[in-house]
């Protein structure tokens, strides 16, 4: 664990910085993907910032609505301080809407846009992962395998560097997929890499040592992963089995 | 087509049969939630290192004694920025959750005149706990400061974090240790 870093009389937190490096990694893939999927880079550039930007924002104020009996004597609070206090859910959500509304008004195809971004959600999903690593958050479950990290005082798996190790499988599949004489209809290399991706989550996450646990001790992102999973593997099914060949 | 059809139902419904089994084979039985180890360490998972110390008022606190009720311990300094901005936030925090929460500050290596003062200023009622020797703050391996510790009904440390924190993130957490 590495969760600060020490330049002098400052003290920096290291997941920020991760989180701050991956951003701009996000969005030089965001416009390699662009440029491979003959989109304008500059559109869908524009839109990973747009996503990106109401992301961080949305993430913000769905915290603070959710606990606005803590804000509503100190307003201050809501714009200081910054490094905790965001509701990860609600960032998705708010951001994935603004940037699908910033799509529709700059009339970017669904699917090829999705094919552009893939490769700037994955990166960004790494980064978010090699954070947790450093920080110590989402740490895993104890073990005696050679591999196994300490944290906490004990030996874990490092189910952050799985996380980390599934998205680059999957950024390995979608390179591949969106090769010119393989891409096949708009939408397959996004699908290809979220299928990758989230069956990876879905067996990585067996390993976590804090899961966020649902009925039966069962655990949520499990869940999650697998619905991806399947959504991702229906829509694959319907696309290629009406898809016309790519002259 | 009508066999490609076929194979793409094959595979998902493998890839549900498969996913659902694993979910199920490693869901987290009851037992599994608790702590691996019991020992003493300033960590996650770990039981809390006991202390005992004292206050501004000269009452004596033992960690130990608090067993039954979360503790949130909060390592702070007079000449800590961060820790001035966030400390109202215990005070309120304090009040709110007065007898099912202990909110302890822990002071860094000062005296109790200078704690005393700043505590009269910034109108903080809540235990203020005086290390001047370092002792607890080593236990605890604080590096840096603010540093927030939440420790359950049971003792166990659940998590640890660096940093301000704000009135929202500190009572979500309080929230979190209530319903454990």
């Amino acid at each position: 664990m590495l969760p600060t870093i020490h330049i002098g009389p400052f003290v920096l937190p290291t997941a920020a910085l991760v989180y701050l490096i991956g951003a701009w990694l996000a969005l030089w893939a965001v416009d390699r993907g662009a440029r491979r999927a003959g989109l304008n880079p500059d559109s869908v550039y524009a839109l990973a910032i747009t996503g990106l930007l109401a992301g961080v924002v949305g993430a913000r104020l769905t915290f603070v609505l959710l606990h606005w009996s803590a804000f509503q004597e100190n307003l201050l609070g809501i714009i200081w301080p910054l490094n905790t206090g965001y509701s990860a859910p609600g960032g998705l959500l708010i951001g994935a809407t603004a940037a699908f509304f910033y799509g529709r008004a700059r009339r970017l195809e669904l699917w090829p846009t999705l094919d552009a971004l893939a490769p700037g959600l994955l990166v960004a999903l790494m980064a978010v992962s090699l954070a947790d690593f450093l920080s110590g958050a989402g740490y895993g479950e104890v073990t005696r395998l050679p591999w196994g990290v300490s944290q906490y005082g004990v030996r874990r798996h490092p189910v952050q560097l799985y996380e980390l190790l599934v998205g680059a499988a999957a950024l390995v599949v979608w390179c591949w997929a969106s090769a010119p004489d393989r891409r096949g209809f708009p939408g397959r290399p996004f699908l290809l890499a979220t299928a990758v991706y989230g069956a990876g989550r879905l067996f990585v996450d067996a390993y976590r040592g804090n899961a966020w646990l649902v009925g039966g001790g069962l655990h949520g992102v499990q869940l999650v992963a697998l619905g991806v999973t399947l959504l991702s593997l229906v829509l694959l099914a319907r696309r290629s089995l009406r898809a016309e060949p790519i002259s | 087509m009508q066999r490609e059809r076929l194979e793409w139902v094959a595979l998902i419904l493998l890839t549900a049969l498969v996913g659902g089994g694993w979910i199920y084979l490693s869901r987290d039985a009851e037992a599994a939630r608790q702590p691996v180890t019991l020992e003493e360490a300033p960590y996650v998972g770990h039981t809390a290192p006991d202390f005992t110390l004292t206050t501004l008022q000269g009452e004596t606190i033992a960690l130990a004694d608090l067993r039954g009720r979360p503790v949130v311990l909060n390592f702070w300094a007079t000449w800590c920025p961060p820790c001035r901005i966030e400390m109202p936030y215990f005070q309120r925090a304090g009040e709110k959750y007065a007898d099912r929460v202990a909110i302890l500050g822990v002071n860094q290596a000062e005296t109790a005149d200078i704690v005393a003062d700043f505590a009269y200023k910034n109108n903080l009622t809540y235990p203020l706990l005086l290390d001047e020797d370092l002792t607890v703050n080593h236990r605890y391996a604080v590096l840096n400061l603010p540093t927030t510790i939440f420790i359950d009904a049971e003792g166990v440390v659940r998590e640890v974090i660096v940093g301000t924190i704000n009135q929202g993130v500190l009572e979500d957490r309080i929230e979190k240790l209530l319903d454990s």
